[in-house]
């Protein structure tokens, strides 16, 4: 049965559901109301878990690296500002092969203070270790966290589950609550391969000379692409058990596209209207959401895209220098295929600014009536101000 | 695509894991500084005159310790009732808390303690020494004879106290008014020193033929006769009827508990503590008083705090006047006054005075005391100046009749006459004349030395009897040294009173008693600098494990495990009363 929710409670119900026996989290908005609501779990006991007051986020990551080593399932939340002082931790958890999960709803980065939607928190961490899967809707959003929980203990990484600043943290949508029942069967106690055992002591994580060193972290990379193969297998159990099917990418309507928009998080939603609306008039569109970051799903997305003639990346997020982070991602993974497509990079929707279905379409006119992209990120519905700071050179 | 050198290859989970144990590493060879525990002197200990350990009293205190608070209280003074109700507390203003929120109130915490032993009937554990065989006379019963009979008690001497009034206790049976200090406290310390085997003959004035007597039967003599006699005026009309002693009106009232009853205005001349005994008496036997000073209010000698109390109960103070000459008439008298003006500062930060030029001022008044100060009754009591023979302590004098020791202290040696300054000359004595029984006359002045609490005047009993706190150094923890990160702002505990109604209508006692809680509370708010009081910071903060806990019962300190410690600091900077010292380690 269906109960309409926001998405935050859609991540505290799986984390219930997936029967976390430790939490540690520092409230942050927009994604407090996950860990309020985890909290209030553990007060009343319907989850059995502890649940650690920390005076930060790195704190809360250090405590669950802790927690994590000694075998139990883990669990915490944060946003923008939190996680980027996690990030040590980040690289300590993948390093040390702790399958801790994170909620991590995009905020924008400070300054300018700005608590809505932006990529940019968790693009920043591409490079840590981490698993990342970004999320559609309060559906995705449960189903996603429960999936991840399997993900990381299978292949020993932690794993992110993003959602989108208010868009879907904070908006309410009919959720389908599986069984206690069902998810046990899909995501049955963890079974750590290691852990700190007091009657089998041993050190975790002390010096590892150049000897050593780079076997460990091509260990991780090995897991990490693993990990692809891993959650399409996963994907499949899921569907199987709860009738819901996701992918790590999600074609529509690109079979026969001349123009496909890649999309990830909540923008996809609405980009699915503007795909339906611009094939009733004729014109050969298609979408590809990108759910999983990383590991890059690199393989499926050639697959997609190398049949198409230009494809245009709506990125949330900038990388300072370069552009829309995905739309590098994606340049990347086709940069080897014979005649690969022209790839256009748009930047849209920074700090929340709404992405509505107008500025999709702007693009994909702009991605058709362009021959070639000319600059590596085009940035949308930018306002001329003119009574900014004027510095020389600029 | 796959990167190429993998598709046939086993890549296990790697991390970095180690069955040895990490003790195998000892960290304690990086080391080039080396943290160690040493406590230190806590500023209210180096001014309090009897050297109380106050920060370990306080932590005893808040441990709910308060027996063992107490005995350390008698350890140093046989009089914690007395003194945790008169003492002028320079421990309260030397409080490192006081540059942070307000000092702690040690006074207040004293007297619970000494009131909280009395009404339990605790019987302290004292440590008496074995007899040494050896017997002092001590002349006078007041706190300094006391305290000296007391401890020689302790050390083993068998102790005589010569007294010339009917009843023990000096000044404080005498001239301490009963609002401020009630009579059975007074008794109940007395019965407890003579519990010890002093003996107390009182009515037994020596003069100075009965003090020669005394030389062939005892081996020492200690002289702690104090200051009886009022200094006079020394104008005319002094000997007029209606001019009387102030300490023999606070004497007076004292024997007699009945209070006369007193009407009219009453001029009370000086600006010491027995003025203001005086004034404060004077209004509760039903007269108005007022004071007449010669120099302004903040340079009287008296303690801020009486002074304060005395104007709040309605005691006035006419400054910066002088009495030139006083003359009787029919139902009073009548006082000539000089205004003064100030005319510089002295070196004692009080007004110099000088006439200013208008008339004197003519005010009559039922009665005039007299209270500008005491000095001794007998002029072979003065001791004032010392020969090269003499040993010059910090609070007594030691002098040789011959190779006859005889030992002057109370206020005919003390800087400031004071209770608890006269208790400290007592105790100073006790040790000067053991010192010299034990391994003579030559290692006086520096076994004394030796027992020096801080850098102030005051010994310690403890030190001298090599406790612990002979481990504590004399650098005097100051508030910079404090890491205050680790206490709140918390109000201090006022002193509960009585009513001003319920005050100036009788001679209750005006301070009213605290509860455990409230104590427990108040004492709490000390840092107990210098001192480990095991709040384990240390132990929490080592990042290598290397603090060791001894869960003794007696506690002691913390150790440190030099084959782990890095000598990284963390347990000196987190250390929250400078109980730990770091020193660079030694080549």
């Amino acid at each position: 049965m269906k109960t309409v929710m926001e998405g935050s409670h859609a991540v505290a119900e799986a984390v219930k559901l997936a029967r976390v026996q430790v939490i540690s989290a520092y409230p942050i908005t927009p994604q407090t109301h996950i860990v309020e609501r985890l909290s209030e779990y553990c007060a009343d006991g319907s989850l059995d878990a502890k649940f650690l007051r920390v005076e930060s986020e790195h704190s809360a990551m250090a405590a669950l690296i802790g927690a994590s080593s000694t075998g139990v399932r883990t669990f915490t939340a944060t946003s923008s500002q939190g996680l980027a002082l996690m990030h040590e931790l980040l690289h300590w958890a993948s390093g040390a092969r702790l399958p801790i999960v994170m909620a991590e709803v995009n905020r924008a980065m400070a300054p300018g203070w700005n608590i809505w939607t932006d990529q940019t928190d968790s693009l920043s961490q591409r490079d840590t270790g981490w698993v990342q899967i970004y999320c559609e809707d309060g559906q995705e959003a449960l189903d996603r966290t429960l999936q991840a929980f399997k993900l990381a203990e299978s292949v020993n990484l932690p794993a992110m589950v993003i959602l989108d600043a208010f868009f879907l943290s904070h908006t309410y949508e009919p959720v389908d609550i599986p069984d206690q029942a069902k998810v046990d069967e899909f995501l049955p106690p963890y079974e750590p391969k290691f852990l700190l055992d007091p009657g089998n002591p041993c050190a975790f994580n002390q010096l590892a000379p150049p000897d050593v060193y780079m076997e460990m972290r091509f260990s991780i990379q090995t897991a990490m692409e693993s990990a692809i193969g891993v959650l399409e297998k996963i994907q499949n159990d899921f569907s199987e058990i709860f009738d819901r099917s996701y992918g790590s990418i999600e074609p529509v309507e690109c079979d026969d596209a001349d123009i496909i928009l890649v999309t990830s998080g909540t923008v996809t939603s609405t980009c699915r209207e503007v795909i339906k609306k611009l094939r009733s008039d004729g014109e050969k569109v298609g979408l590809l959401k990108i759910s999983l970051f990383r590991p890059f799903p690199g393989e499926a997305v050639r697959k997609v895209l190398s049949r198409t003639r230009k494809v245009a990346v709506v990125d949330r997020n900038c990388s300072f220098g370069s552009g829309g982070i995905f739309a590098q991602e994606i340049r990347s993974a086709l940069c080897n295929v014979p005649d690969h497509p022209l790839v256009y990079g748009y930047v849209a929707g920074l700090g929340g600014r709404d992405i509505t279905p107008e500025l999709l379409e702007d693009i994909y006119w702009q991605t058709k009536n362009t021959d070639f992209p000319e600059l590596d990120s085009f940035w949308m519905g930018i306002r001329e101000v003119k009574d900014g700071i004027i510095c020389s050179g600029s | 695509m796959k990167n190429s050198n993998r598709s046939n290859m086993c890549v296990p989970l790697l991390i970095p894991r180690s069955y040895k144990t990490s003790e195998e590493n000892k960290t304690g060879s990086w080391r080039f500084l080396r943290p160690r525990y040493l406590e230190k002197t806590a500023p209210c200990s180096s001014v309090c005159p009897v050297g109380q350990d106050i920060p370990r009293i306080q932590m005893l205190t808040v441990q709910g310790s308060f027996k063992e608070a107490w005995e350390l209280l008698l350890s140093e003074n046989p009089f914690p009732g007395t003194c945790g109700r008169v003492c002028f507390h320079p421990c309260e203003s030397a409080c490192n808390r006081l540059e942070f929120d307000e000092a702690v109130a040690i006074r207040m915490i004293e007297r619970f303690l000494a009131d909280t032993a009395t009404r339990y009937e605790l019987q302290p554990r004292l440590n008496k020494l074995a007899k040494k065989g050896k017997k002092v006379a001590i002349i006078g019963s007041g706190p300094g004879g006391l305290s000296a009979a007391y401890f020689l008690a302790l050390l083993g001497y068998s102790c005589d106290v010569f007294e010339s009034s009917n009843k023990p206790g000096g000044m404080l049976r005498w001239a301490i008014p009963f609002y401020r200090l009630p009579l059975k406290v007074l008794e109940e310390e007395i019965a407890r020193i003579e519990s010890l085997g002093v003996r107390i003959f009182c009515n037994h004035h020596v003069e100075f033929e009965k003090f020669k007597h005394l030389r062939s039967n005892y081996d020492a003599i200690f002289v702690s006769c104090g200051y009886q006699k009022g200094r006079r005026l020394n104008i005319p009309g002094e000997e007029s009827p209606g001019v009387e002693d102030g300490l023999t009106f606070l004497r007076e009232l004292k024997s007699d508990p009945s209070s006369p009853s007193l009407h009219g205005s009453v001029a009370v001349i000086g600006g010491g503590n027995t003025a203001i005994d005086v004034a404060r008496s004077v209004l509760r036997c039903g007269a108005k008083p007022v004071i007449v000073y010669r120099r302004r209010k903040e340079d009287m000698r008296a303690f801020g705090e009486e002074i304060k109390m005395a104007l709040d109960e309605g005691v006035r103070i006419e400054e910066l006047k002088s009495p030139l000459k006083i003359e009787k008439k029919e139902s009073g008298v009548i006082l000539t006054l000089q205004k003064m003006k100030v005319a510089g500062i002295d070196e004692s930060g009080r007004a110099a005075i000088e006439p200013d030029n208008t008339d004197p001022e003519i005010v009559s008044y039922d009665r005039v005391f007299v209270a500008i100060g005491t000095e001794p009754s007998e002029p072979w009591y003065v001791c004032d100046s010392c020969s090269g023979k003499d040993i010059k302590l910090y609070n007594s004098v030691m002098r040789f009749d011959g190779q006859f020791p005889v030992i002057f202290g109370g206020d005919l040696t003390t800087e400031a006459k004071t209770v608890t300054n006269a208790i400290a000359s007592g105790k100073e004595a006790a040790m000067a004349l053991d010192v010299l029984f034990r391994i003579g006359k030559d290692f006086v002045l520096p076994e004394i030395s030796r027992c020096r609490v801080g850098n102030g005047l005051s010994v310690s009993m403890e030190i001298y009897l090599n406790g612990e706190r002979k481990n504590r150094v004399s650098h005097v923890v100051s508030y910079a040294e404090i890491n205050t990160d680790y206490f709140n702002l918390i109000p201090r505990t006022p002193q509960p009173r009585l009513l001003r109604e319920e005050r100036i209508n009788s001679f209750s006692e005006i301070d009213l008693k605290i509860s455990g809680s409230v104590a427990m509370k108040e004492a709490g708010r000390c840092f107990n600098c210098g001192i480990c009081n095991h709040c384990d910071n240390c132990y929490l903060f080592c990042p290598e494990i290397a603090v060791k806990r001894q869960d003794s019962e007696e506690g002691g300190l913390r150790a440190i495990n030099y084959d782990y410690c890095k000598g990284c600091g963390l347990c000196v900077v987190e250390c929250p009363r400078n109980a730990m010292v770091l020193e660079e380690e030694s080549a």
